[in-house]
């Protein structure tokens, strides 16, 4: 056998191996990168530090700019996964089990957000709200990246929910559950993966969201992505370095979080 | 004295259930065509049929999933037909079991109780007796993945159960598991009904399983009930055509009608069971395979009054263990199916001279049939 897994396997599993490893690596080289700079103690990020200090992270904390951003960052970004889900959730439900003309469409458009380029969204967002007085409020923050993230968030629930047996709904309102009694205590818990993902997604698109926010932001009301962009303009410190890890282990911690409560929640065969 | 019997008997006459010229349409296709059926308080009723017959939307309307084009369901006299699936006091148990994934098996047969805000020294006392009922008292902490699939059946059973509905509503709930599996639940799913004395509707496309269980099944075809009745009368006394090939094994000849009792069937006269139709017109007899005899031709054995022969040639003879199978083309080119004792004759081999035995009064007649009726049985 020619292609069999012994004889060509070796030889391929060893390229596959390196291939992989180099492709990782490539992948986290700038976050390792970042987050080394913003331990080291040159002040012109010099790589490799020539010292270590955690001087960075005191500017970082003391300064109260930097400490109301990152409050902002969370701020909107719990703002956007709770009313993406309160969108994503009624519209996945429709999408996936509405029997209507034009259901195909509606998907697209749900998931449009994803393929038309930011700047446009950006563009356009701003162009409204700017004509409406809502640039600089948390209100524009939290609408401009719900639009970004809520695709995100109704794919991860309608596969989630696709995947999911109705009958197992129907024997709830058999039960004697009325469909929404059903939907909250049958439904919702069995696709909690899913909604967790959706959340997560959610989170994360908003959380890293810079190009809206650029544009949404006043100098009194800005996120963490928009007040390390106006920074890094004007000096080069390696206190957004200490931002940038910030930043990141935040996302990781959520991923961690997410990746547990996955193992917690799948049943154990 | 005799107003409690005139009652009594008035409560037996009134259907639990009455399904009344029920219509589900599906755009152009007709899934539920006119249909009308009395289910009686107690009994074990079976929707026989193949898939697309009508009998799962008829179960869905009357569980209130599905809402009919026209017709009226009714209970005790009361319409089902505004009140939603929740409200119906109905109990049902689906093809894939559907449990509640999150919650334990405990949890998943208090849910109808908890949602009915049942006290909780009550709902422990039910959860209980469901859980003794269907022999899982050590598993009522598993999650629903940590059981087998007859597990899991019992469990819906249990779930169903619980509140005490007044119909139980059985969507082919033991389709998904294996034979011998099945064959298990079938005989506790009937002992369980003897003994609870429940309303059951019962939908399966298998009709060994409809005989064992129901104390009557009604056959669906296109939408309509083609048959209804026990298992037994269908099977001997196959109101039509098409029931009689849908049920079990059957031999078709056609023939011409030469007097009320008698048949013109290849140039042979045949007896058959006295008939109110026109002379010389087309009927059809169906005569069970185990109703027939295959005899040698040189066999010395005497034709009983009342019996029927006639000769053919063997095509093949097939050995099934407790009976052989045997087919015959007469010399017009009918075939036919006997089914005999592997004993007792002289050995049977295809090219055989032989002569075909029935009593006219074990042989059907029908009038009326289709051409698709019939070649429904070769398919089997």
């Amino acid at each position: 056998m020619l292609l069999s897994p012994n004889a060509m396997g070796r030889r391929l599993r060893y390229g596959l191996f390196c291939t992989t490893a180099i492709i990782a690596l490539f992948l986290l080289l700038p976050i390792v990168f970042i987050v080394l700079l913003s331990f080291g103690s040159s002040q012109w990020l010099i790589f490799p530090p020539p010292g270590w200090t955690l001087k960075w992270y005191g500017q970082f904390f003391a300064n109260e700019q930097w400490m109301t951003s990152a409050l902002v960052s969370l701020k909107v970004a719990v703002l956007t996964t709770i009313c993406a889900l309160a969108l994503g959730l009624p519209a996945a439900f429709a999408l996936v089990r509405g029997r209507f003309p034009g259901r195909e469409l509606l998907y697209a458009l749900f998931t449009l957000p994803m393929i038309v380029p930011l700047v446009i969204i950006a563009v356009a967002v701003y162009a409204l709200f700017l004509k409406l007085g809502y640039t600089g409020t948390l209100f524009a923050f939290v609408v401009s990246h719900v639009i970004v993230a809520l695709p995100f968030t109704v794919i991860s629930l309608i596969n989630s929910l696709k995947l999911f047996d109705q009958a197992i709904e129907d024997a709830a309102v058999i039960c004697g559950a009325s469909r929404l009694q059903a939907i909250l205590k049958v439904t919702f818990p069995a696709i909690r993966p899913g909604i967790v993902a959706g959340a997560l997604f959610a989170f994360l698109v908003s959380w890293d969201e810079v190009v809206l926010s650029v544009m949404m932001a006043s100098p009194s009301l800005q996120t963490l992505p928009v007040k390390m962009w106006t920074t890094l303009r004007q000096d080069l410190t390696p206190v957004i370095a200490v931002a940038s890890t910030l930043l990141i282990g935040l996302s990781f911690l959520v991923m961690l979080i997410a990746a547990l409560l996955r193992r917690r929640t799948s049943p154990t065969r | 004295m005799s107003a409690v019997i005139t009652d009594t008997s008035q409560a037996a006459a009134t259907p639990l259930v009455r399904l009344s010229k029920l219509n589900k349409h599906y755009g152009d296709f007709v899934a539920v065509d006119n249909l009308s059926l009395d289910i009686h308080e107690g009994e074990f009723l079976t929707f026989l049929g193949s898939s697309g017959s009508g009998k799962s939307t008829t179960l869905s309307m009357l569980a209130g999933f599905e809402t009919p084009s026209s017709g009226e369901i009714l209970v005790q006299g009361k319409s089902l037909i505004n009140v939603p699936p929740h409200k119906r006091d109905i109990g049902m148990v689906f093809q894939r079991y559907s449990l509640f994934p999150h919650l334990s098996v405990r949890g998943n047969i208090s849910f109808p109780l908890d949602i009915r805000k049942l006290a909780a020294d009550e709902c422990e006392r039910r959860v209980e007796a469901m859980l003794k009922l269907v022999q899982l008292e050590s598993f009522a902490h598993r999650r629903p993945s940590q059981l087998s699939g007859g597990q899991q059946q019992r469990v819906a059973i249990a779930r169903a159960l619980v509140y005490e509905p007044r119909i139980l509503l059985m969507d082919e709930p033991l389709g998904a598991l294996d034979k011998k599996l099945r064959e298990d639940l079938q005989d506790e799913l009937r002992h369980l009904h003897r003994r609870l004395g429940i309303t059951i509707v019962y939908v399966t496309h298998d009709q060994e399983e409809a005989m064992r269980l129901s104390q009557r099944i009604a056959i669906f075809s296109h939408g309509r009930i083609v048959g209804l009745g026990t298992g037994q009368t269908l099977y001997q006394n196959p109101p039509n055509a098409f029931v009689a090939s849908f049920l079990g094994n059957s031999n078709f000849l056609q023939g011409t009608l030469t007097g009320n009792a008698s048949v013109q069937f290849e140039q042979q006269a045949l007896a058959i069971k006295p008939q109110n139709l026109p002379l010389n017109s087309d009927v059809l007899l169906m005569v069970r395979p185990e109703k027939a005899q295959v005899l040698p031709l040189d066999a010395p054995t005497p034709l009983l009054t009342g019996w029927n022969e006639i000769t053919a040639q063997v095509s093949e003879v097939v050995f099934l263990g407790d009976s052989l199978t045997c087919s015959v083309v007469t010399p017009g080119g009918s075939r036919l199916t006997v089914k005999a004792l592997p004993h007792g004759q002289a050995p049977l081999h295809s090219g055989a001279q032989v002569r075909v035995r029935w009593a006219a009064a074990d042989a059907c007649v029908y009038s009326e049939w289709n051409a698709a009726d019939l070649s429904k049985s070769a398919a089997h």
